[in-house]
């Protein structure tokens, strides 16, 4: 069978007609161009498009332990040279023990065709191309011999391939401007390489060049420290001079490829992945908000709208002369109520929250509308705080029927109760509760609202087994009043920095109907207010308070996509610069016009990128020089994919960054050194090239 | 996630068989494995000659490009020369490739193969044993009983048995190095083919 498919796959490839693609049993290929009119002179990018049947896949560079790259046998014109095949970041397939470096889906192999500066006419590119197509039982070697037809001209890109070139460069590994280190120690290799944001890395796979130095199917243990990932596995020998290879770098779904060259030098492990170890961490995020939860809910006990039925209980316990052990009992019945309503409370808002941001749980602090809610929800309990109006003046005597019922039940109507009017006035403690119970993963954030429970009960508990206590309650008075009106100063400045989340997510508009919704809550807020103290009802303030709190999400929804894309894309460059984010035509335009440009590549984790932006360019020297000068500042983000600045960086004959270019006035580009200093910074002057410092 | 991770590297530790053994320099891992005609055959039967151990499988199309006559002249070589030639199969039951012993000695026939003998090395012991992974993968071991070469069978990775004329061939190469007296100048290479499957 196998020679069958052999002998079919040879006839398929047989290059009589040959065209610029083949289908054979287990792969489709085609040979394209960027360009169908290349440029004489110049060098345009060629794409090899594997595509394996399903369950099947085509080979990296260094295939592992079996299997075979793709190799191309090129016939091009007198003088027209290809250059090597860049391939695009790997999968690993294991197969009992055999590591393969597969593409298990269509991959996209690149390289770059130079054409002579006086070639004119046609220019045929003819290909033979052999590569193996695998399968988990099956190895078939396919070949083909495939044609593509062009003719010099403009060198434009043509539009119908913009797509898979944009996606095949994007799948490309992206150079690492410094180098990684490497220690062979005990037959276990340990690769470190420098890399900003590894908290957010799930996973990562080193796949090398060589065929000497990782043990290809050893499993390997990542690890990380602030600015490096560590790759330990068996060593395949003793230790090469110089090691090279891709990183596949997992940040949950997305995926990055980092090509890198490492040197010999000390390397330490680090601390497990944030992925593997989101747990651990979690874990102990959990602790300290546990411990706040607790401390918040002790504090509750003196809000005013806890405070005096608590209060009254206790004192009804302490009069009543109760037995020690009847006062334990309805402590403790106290405490189971109002434990199960703060957890039930904390089950509805991780439902809700869980129900509003699908699978996404930790972003939705991301989320402009949840923003603007939450924005909403702490102005409203500042103002609450403030006394602009009241909220539990009906419930509180509602409960109060039962919570006046004698003994257990009693208390535990009380707790109830306790508990529930005390989520209006929840505090900043209440806030912190939910803000953990948001990032913390479902259960955990659970727990933090029962220790919110527990802690608000803690008083109760210590009054029911401490008899002594009992004599020295402090009482209700005016105080509390004061005291409230005090704690709505944290919770109105916790709003004030929700706003500036929101601008920063959405921008001046996105800001504007924020702070207009909150202005319209704030009216409806007095008005309910006012006509509470004539003891009138407040239905209207109210309608206008509940508007404003519908209308905000609803209009942020309908704001400009784009504004919201723009502000989300633009990366965190330091501010006195102004910077304003890349595209090819803001640049083109500024150098039209004639004025100088200051432009970089960063992204989250280039951390040379970071450290020179935490460095030369966030100092005020620079910001008052490229001011006095009028230099502007372009930044691109290349945090994502993304295919324009792929192809920028191309151009410039760069496959990574960090890249420092300054646009004179007059036209002249100068690279900088990729690490900045102040003084290279200041130098740059408006109309021409940089001086050297 | 941490324990779905520990658990799946210890899957993956479990299912990878140790792929260290046969290192240049250092004496070949002993084996005693059934041929196809059913004599148990050992490493230790053939101290004092220089042994090839040649991995196979007769489906696969890198070493039926071989089979198309260099494998044969390199085969009928060794034996003029009194070197011990060693073809084995490790491919598991119902994989591509696996054999019974009738159909190893009709293939061996049929194709003017001349081993001294066909393993049939079912349980992939042997392959294991020597890290050979790969059809074909090739060794050579002196007459010492030292591994003196360990990789490919030459140097252009195809399946195009028109490179067999262009390509060097390192077990030539190997075994003409062992019966002049010199050290092996190439004595290990990277193996390509398909891979065993155990």
């Amino acid at each position: 069978m196998p020679r069958f498919l052999m002998l079919l796959a040879l006839l398929l490839a047989a290059p009589v007609f040959a065209q610029s693609y083949a289908q054979l049993p287990h792969t489709r290929i085609e040979l394209i161009s960027e360009t169908t009119a290349p440029k004489p002179g110049d060098r345009f990018t060629i794409g090899l498009v594997l595509e394996p049947q399903a369950g099947w896949h085509t080979y990296w560079q260094n295939p592992g332990d079996a299997g075979m790259p793709p190799t191309i046998a090129w016939t091009l014109p007198k003088d027209v040279v290809a250059g090597p095949l860049r391939f695009p970041v790997p999968e690993t397939f294991v197969v009992k023990g055999i590591m393969n470096h597969v593409y298990s889906q269509r991959n996209i192999l690149l390289a770059d065709v130079q054409v002579p500066a006086g070639f004119s006419g046609s220019l045929p590119l003819v290909a033979r191309v052999s590569w193996l197509v695998c399968d988990d039982r099956l190895c078939v070697p396919e070949n083909a011999t495939l044609r593509l037809d062009l003719a010099t001209g403009s060198g434009a890109p043509d539009p119908l391939r913009r797509a898979d070139f944009d996606s095949a460069r994007a799948a490309m590994p992206r150079k690492l401007a410094e180098n990684g280190g490497f220690a062979v120690d005990n037959g276990r290799i340990r690769l470190s390489v420098p890399f900003a944001g590894t908290d957010r890395v799930t996973a990562a796979h080193f796949f090398s060049a060589g065929d000497s130095d990782f043990v290809f199917a050893s499993p390997q243990t990542v690890t990380r420290t602030d600015n490096a990932l560590i790759i330990e596995a068996d060593a395949a020998g003793p230790p090469p001079a110089t090691l090279a290879g891709v990183l596949r770098v997992e940040q949950g779904k997305q995926v990055l490829g980092l090509q890198l060259k490492a040197v010999p030098e000390a390397v330490t492990s680090g601390r497990p992945l944030s992925g593997a170890g989101a747990r651990a961490g979690a874990s102990a995020a959990l602790l300290p908000a546990l411990g706040l939860a607790i401390l918040g809910g002790v504090l509750l006990n003196l809000m005013p709208c806890v405070f005096p039925i608590l209060s009254l209980k206790a004192m009804s316990l302490a009069r009543a002369g109760e037995t020690p052990a009847r006062a334990r009992t309805e402590g403790l019945a106290y405490a189971a109520g109002v434990v199960l309503v703060t957890t039930l409370l904390g089950l509805a808002v991780i439902l809700i929250a869980r129900a509003g941001a699908g699978a996404g749980w930790a972003f939705q602090l991301q989320e402009p509308r949840v923003i603007v809610l939450l924005l909403l929800l702490t102005l409203a309990i500042g103002l609450n705080f403030a006394g602009l109006f009241a909220v539990n003046a009906g419930t509180l005597q509602a409960g109060q029927g039962l919570a006046s019922r004698p003994g257990a039940s009693g208390a535990f109507f009380t707790g109830a109760l306790a508990a529930f009017v005390a989520t209006p006035c929840t505090g900043p403690f209440m806030a912190g509760a939910l803000g953990a119970a948001l990032v913390l993963p479902p259960r955990a954030g659970l727990l933090v609202f029962v220790g919110l429970g527990f802690g608000l009960a803690l008083p109760f508990l210590a009054i029911g087994f401490i008899p002594a206590l009992r004599r020295h309650l402090p009482k209700p008075g005016a105080w509390m009043e004061t005291f409230r009106r005090i704690l709505a100063i944290p919770m109105l400045l916790t709003s004030l920095a929700l706003a500036w989340v929101l601008g920063r997510q959405t921008g001046v508009p996105g800001l504007m109907l924020g702070l207009l919704s909150a202005l319209l809550l704030g009216l409806g807020l007095w008005w309910l207010g006012l006509r509470q103290a004539r003891r009138v009802s407040g239905w209207p303030g109210l309608v206008v308070a509940g508007l404003a709190v519908l209308a905000a999400p609803f209009g942020l929804s309908c704001l400009p996509a784009a504004t919201a894309a723009a502000a989300e894309a633009a990366p965190e460059a330091p501010e006195a610069l102004g910077a304003v984010s890349w595209s090819p035509e803001k640049l083109a335009a500024a150098q039209a016009a004639g004025k100088p440009v200051f432009l970089y590549f960063t992204a989250d984790w280039c951390l040379t990128c970071k450290v020179n932006e935490r460095g030369a360019l966030a100092s005020d020297a620079v910001a008052d020089h490229f001011r006095k000068q009028g230099i502007s500042v372009m930044v691109g983000d290349w945090t994502r994919p993304d295919a324009a600045i792929a192809r920028f960086l191309e151009e410039r004959g760069r496959a990574g960054i960090p890249l420092y270019l300054f646009y004179a006035a007059d036209g002249s580009v100068t690279e900088l050194p990729q690490l900045l200093t102040v003084n290279m910074l200041t130098a740059l002057a408006s109309s021409g090239s940089a001086t050297k410092p | 996630m941490m324990k779905h991770l520990l658990i799946a590297s210890s899957f993956l530790l479990a299912a990878a068989p140790s792929l260290a053994a046969a290192v240049v320099g250092q004496p070949a891992p002993a084996f005693s494995v059934a041929d196809s005609n059913g004599r148990t055959v050992s490493l230790a039967d053939f101290k004092g000659k220089t042994v090839v151990l040649e991995w196979t499988d007769p489906e696969c199309p890198f070493v039926q490009k071989h089979y198309n006559g260099a494998m044969q002249k390199l085969q009928a070589d060794a034996r003029r020369d009194g070197v011990v030639w060693l073809t084995v199969n490790s491919e598991g039951a119902g994989k591509q490739g696996a054999v019974s012993a009738a159909q190893a000695n009709r293939y061996v026939r049929s194709n003017g193969l001349m081993p001294a003998a066909y393993l049939l090395d079912t349980s992939g012991a042997m392959a294991r044993a020597y890290g050979a992974r790969t059809t074909p993968h090739m060794f050579v071991i002196n007459k010492e009983g030292v591994v003196a070469y360990a990789g490919g069978i030459d140097s252009i990775p195809s399946a195009d048995p028109a490179d067999t004329g262009r390509a060097q061939n390192f077990v030539q190469l190997a075994l003409s190095d062992l019966k002049a007296g010199k050290a092996v100048a190439t004595p290990s290479t990277r193996p390509y083919g398909c891979s065993i499957k155990f």
